[in-house]
């Protein structure tokens, strides 16, 4: 037994969690798997990835429907990050979901966890003549004239075949009704959908809530870079508002909930003037 | 508390994309694409996304219907059978054995699929095969 072995075993055996999530094989691919104790030596069969799947968005329905439950998973550094705004945003409740931390870092000495932004795939040449490499820095992608930036990422819009997949492999989108099906924000009947404002909407929903796990681009068939426009947002609302997204356990400053703005504006300065 | 993730492959085309189940106390709760299959990537288009939404549906035919004074009634797979063995063997001594289309499908085994056409071919006598891809 491995040691993570070891202490899922012991950690389903005296309780401190109901339930288990990691991977194990499955007809050789690694699939996430839950842990419990009726079925505790399953634990000898428990692998730590390599694939990434988000275990904390399972663990959200699982205490949707199990309020009390204790949930346990393993948490790569991304899988951690979901959870604190998870819990921000009350999809988990606090201390719901103890981790066992596995390390993505790589390294000669193992063989590392798979993830793009570990091993980002190269852009092909139309996608660098005509659209966004998604390789590329923050910085790099602010270079080119705002014309030609517009029309390379219109390039990248009009290829989504509106599959959803972005939404719906998101740990951190868990809303009910979802502005990207309603008819009034977002015309019905096409391909693409309306471009920009399909993506346009998700991004502004993911400023202050992406924690730039990749899964997003991961899924999308028409690899369009989402990761790259979400860290944007992202930097805008960490430019502005001084919040890194992911991190800590206060809520956004886009939060509507409540009495009062949940914090200030710093100075517009830090916006790039153009 | 029992949470079960099910491989499988999407049905919906002959693309074949490899699926996940997420299987909530017996109950098919959302489905994800398999990352680390071969033919779809850990992506898939919004049919193989909704997987989950056209087993639970209340609209989905679970049992042979046969069609009496232009009503559905719920028939046994016997029945079923029979009538349309019956059915097919009077239009085809009416009007021949060309008067019958085979319509197979992309997600079909290849066996399903060749099973079928020999069934047209040498139970009935047509050469009118056909598949969905066309319709
Ligand atoms: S990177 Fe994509 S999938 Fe991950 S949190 Fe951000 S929007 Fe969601
Ligand atoms: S895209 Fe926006 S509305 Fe839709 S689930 Fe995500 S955050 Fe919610
Ligand atoms: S995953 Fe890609 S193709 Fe699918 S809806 Fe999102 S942006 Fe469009
Ligand atoms: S997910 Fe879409 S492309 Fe893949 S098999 Fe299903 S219907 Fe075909």
């Amino acid at each position: 037994m491995t040691s993570i072995q070891q202490q899922v075993h012991t950690w389903l055996e005296e309780g401190r969690v109901d339930i288990f999530l990691a991977y194990r094989m499955v007809e050789g691919h690694p699939l996430p798997h839950a842990f419990t104790r009726e079925r505790i030596d399953e634990t000898d069969t428990l692998v730590t990835g390599p694939a990434r799947y988000s275990l904390e968005k399972f663990a959200t329905h699982i205490a949707s429907r199990y309020p009390d439950a204790k949930i346990g998973m393993v948490a790569r550094d991304c899988n951690q990050r979901a959870l604190n705004v998870l819990q921000v945003w009350n999809q988990l409740k606090p201390g719901q979901v103890d981790t066992v931390p596995v390390n993505c870092c790589p390294s000669l000495l193992k063989p590392h966890a798979d993830c793009s932004y570990l091993e980002p795939k190269p852009a092909g040449h139309v996608k660098l003549e005509r659209g966004q490499d998604p390789n590329q820095s923050l910085a790099q992608a602010d270079t080119l004239p705002r014309a030609e930036r517009f029309d390379r990422w219109m390039y990248e819009f009009s290829k989504c075949i509106k599959c959803y997949g972005c939404r719906n492999i998101c740990p951190v989108c868990f809303c009910k009704d979802c502005s990207l099906e309603h008819p009034d924000l977002i015309g019905t009947g096409h391909l693409p959908p309306d471009i920009p404002i399909f993506h346009l909407v998700r991004a502004v929903h993911m400023a202050g809530r992406c924690i730039d796990c990749g899964l997003c681009e991961d899924a999308c068939p028409a690899e369009i870079p989402l990761r790259l426009l979400y860290r944007k947002v992202n930097a805008i609302v960490k430019d502005l508002f001084g919040y890194e997204t992911g991190s800590g356990d206060t809520l956004p400053p886009f939060s509507i909930l409540g009495d009062k703005p949940t914090m200030s504006p710093q100075p517009l300065l830090a916006v790039s003037q153009e | 508390m029992d949470l079960k993730f099910v491989p499988s492959i999407c049905s919906y085309c002959g693309t074949g994309c490899g699926v996940l189940f997420e299987v909530l106390d017996g109950e098919l709760v959302g489905t994800l694409p398999m990352k680390t299959h071969p033919v779809n990537h850990g992506k898939l288009c919004i049919k193989g996304w909704n997987l989950h939404e056209h087993v639970n549906s209340p609209l989905r035919l679970k049992h042979p219907l046969v069609k009496t004074f232009g009503r559905f009634t719920k028939v046994d797979w016997d029945k079923a059978i029979g009538v349309a063995t019956d059915r097919l063997k009077a239009v085809i001594a009416a009007h021949g054995p060309d008067s019958v289309g085979i319509l197979v499908s992309a997600k079909m085994t290849n066996e399903e699929n060749y099973l079928a056409q020999k069934f047209a071919r040498a139970v009935i006598g047509t050469n009118n095969v056909d598949h969905c891809a066309r319709l």
